[in-house]
């Protein structure tokens, strides 16, 4: 099937209008009166699919880059750290440790998005051409280096501590607690959405068939007249903001950063999710990001049940995801919603 | 005046010369067959000139400017397209897909064009996906347009390869023994469209072993060994050279 035929071009509009909507149905919320009510048990769904909907932003960005362009990038929570961090900093006020300059909270989101994206450049300038492995070792230690700088300029990011007070503009305008969480969904989600939307468009076009050339073979592209450094550097700058975006919405909900928010757990959770749904696919790499968040949720709930102490139970879970792995690796390579000829894997 | 020349041509891998002071000119319209024993430079004098590898020494010029070591794609931008020895299909997309990808000046190979789907990109797309299924047509690979190509018989691969350079429009066509691996029936197709497209102006610059296509086809042969041109000329009067029939067809014949 051909690029514009597979993916129904209705599809990413669908996306951008659902995004939309969540996204005014959100700010209502905030703006009027209206209240939602939500039951106590609901909460942990809510917050959790909060963090889904963030790292959703995550998963789409490193879709982009390894997904379709077939760049390896060990290192994606670096630029959600930046983007989180450059947020916080321009931000905050009165904040404990580290800096915080007490500016309006849009201007600080949008320098926390093009400090990610410059982070990015920084990176892919250096290293994109590098062959995949490689890339992957220098965008891992990039990562690395990031988070002990985070960690150990206390004087500039607070260390440890982080960076706190950092405005929470949901919160500000809604006191209500129930109420907040659902505005704070409805209204990242549908950043998450428009955000898939605007991905879908390109890589439906025919800027995304050069990015996928580039996966299958880079020398046939160049020698079909594509200039495969400036794409692959594009992907890799626009999936890096997509997470420094990712990043400032966290620091603007969480209102506070710190180095325990941005390990490289981060970094493996989102990976693991666009393997097991399906690498390429976009609607597949967020089902399969929920289906890993999912688990940790359930398992929060087992471990009420289960008759074994916190440690164990910890143990058991990581145990249960690399069976997963193990299972998705032997009979669906190519993630469960995958196509397995479009990603070169053997069946 | 030549349209492609490389003058003077050094490679070295390690201690191995693999292109040693090689001169080649081509004129405009010339449809010309290279030809050597393994090893004789062929497919890095190939590398060399359409900017896979930077030569150690020596100059390429075409279309009347020097282009050594300009990148592949500025090159094939500008005309100069070749094809690869071993197939390089790609392999995850599918047929009408590795076509359509050649397509030059497409606007909507760009991010907002393509975030905003601009109506010169769908204009474009329209036109380019047109071209895309004539080639396939014309090479009778449009019952595949939809098949993976990584499913294609290796005869369709090279095909294949064909379809998308062309997409290109290039004004020099360099192909890296497209007959190898193909059978006779189609080796004769293969030929008689490079015919054509001679014949409609395009210079075609062919490295083969299969002699007896080759000279049929060609106006010109030259004939490299250990990375020096050993002979250049009619294709009946290279044939029956002895250095040649020495170097390439064994000597004692």
């Amino acid at each position: 099937m051909s690029v514009l035929d597979r993916v129904p071009t209705e599809n990413g509009d669908l996306a951008l209008l659902a995004g939309v909507c969540c996204v005014l149905i959100g700010g209502l919320f905030a703006v009027t009166p209206l209240r939602a009510q939500l039951p106590s048990a609901l909460y942990v769904f809510v917050e959790v699919g909060i963090l889904f909907v963030i790292y959703g932003l995550l998963v789409l960005g490193l879709d982009l880059q390894y997904g379709h362009t077939g760049l390896v990038n060990f290192g994606h929570v670096a630029f959600f750290a930046v983007g989180a961090y450059g947020t916080a900093m321009l931000s905050a006020q009165d904040t404990f440790a580290g800096i915080g300059l007490g500016y309006p909270w849009p201007l600080a989101l949008g320098v926390g998005v093009v400090a990610a994206a410059l982070v990015g450049l920084g990176v892919s300038a250096t290293s994109i051409r590098l062959r995949g492995d490689f890339l992957a070792i220098v965008t891992l230690a990039a990562a690395e280096i990031l988070h002990s700088i985070f960690v150990n300029f206390e004087g500039i990011f607070g260390g440890n501590v982080g960076i706190l007070g950092v405005p929470r503009p949901i919160a500000a305008l809604v006191s209500d607690a129930d109420t907040r969480l659902v505005a704070t969904l409805l209204v990242i989600g549908g950043i998450t959405l428009v955000a898939l939307a605007g991905i879908t468009r390109i890589t439906s076009a025919p800027y995304g068939r050069v990015l996928r050339a580039i996966r299958a073979d880079e020398l046939v592209t160049r020698s079909v007249g594509k200039s495969t450094v400036t794409y692959k550097t594009q992907a890799f700058v626009y999936g890096a903001a997509l997470a420094g975006l990712a990043g400032g919405l966290f620091a603007l909900y969480n209102g506070a950063v710190a180095p325990g928010f941005f390990t490289i757990q981060v970094t493996v959770t989102v990976w693991i999710g666009m393997l097991l749904g399906g690498a390429a696919n976009h609607r597949a790499v967020l089902a399969g990001l929920a289906i890993i968040m999912g688990l940790r949720l359930i398992s929060r709930f087992a471990l009420d049940v289960t008759p074994v102490s916190s440690d164990v139970f910890a143990s058991i879970r990581l145990i249960v995801v690399g069976l997963i792995l193990v299972a998705v690796i032997r009979y669906r390579p190519a993630g469960i919603w995958g196509d397995a000829q479009e990603l070169g894997v053997d069946r | 005046m030549s349209l492609l020349s490389a003058d003077d041509l050094v490679k070295e891998f390690g201690g191995l010369r693999a292109v040693d002071g090689l001169s080649v000119s081509v004129d405009a319209g010339e449809l010309v067959g290279v030809i050597g024993p393994n090893g004789a430079g062929k497919s890095t004098m190939f590398n060399c000139i359409s900017g896979v590898i930077t030569p150690d020494e020596g100059a390429v010029t075409y279309d009347g400017t020097e282009v050594t070591g300009d990148p592949p794609e500025e090159l094939a931008r500008r005309g100069l397209v070749r094809t690869f020895q071993s197939t390089r299909e790609l392999k995850t997309m599918t047929v009408r897909d590795n076509v359509r990808l050649a397509a030059p000046d497409q606007p909507g190979e760009r991010t907002l064009s393509a975030l905003f789907r601009t109506e010169s990109m769908q204009a474009a797309e329209r036109s380019v996906r047109t071209r895309a299924d004539e080639l396939l047509a014309t090479f009778e690979l449009d019952h595949l347009a939809d098949e993976y190509s990584g499913n294609l018989s290796g005869g369709q691969r090279k095909l294949l390869e064909l379809a998308r350079t062309l997409m290109l429009d290039p004004e020099v066509l360099m192909l890296d023994e497209p007959f190898a691996g193909v059978n006779p029936t189609l080796t004769d197709e293969i030929a008689d469209r490079i015919r054509e497209l001679n014949e409609n102006g395009m210079t075609v610059v062919i490295i083969e072993h299969e002699l007896e296509t080759l000279t049929e086809l060609v106006d010109r042969l030259i004939v490299l060994q250990q990375g020096r041109v050993l002979v250049d000329g009619q294709p009946e009067a290279v044939l029956s050279d002895d250095r040649v029939i020495e170097a390439y067809l064994g000597g004692g014949v």
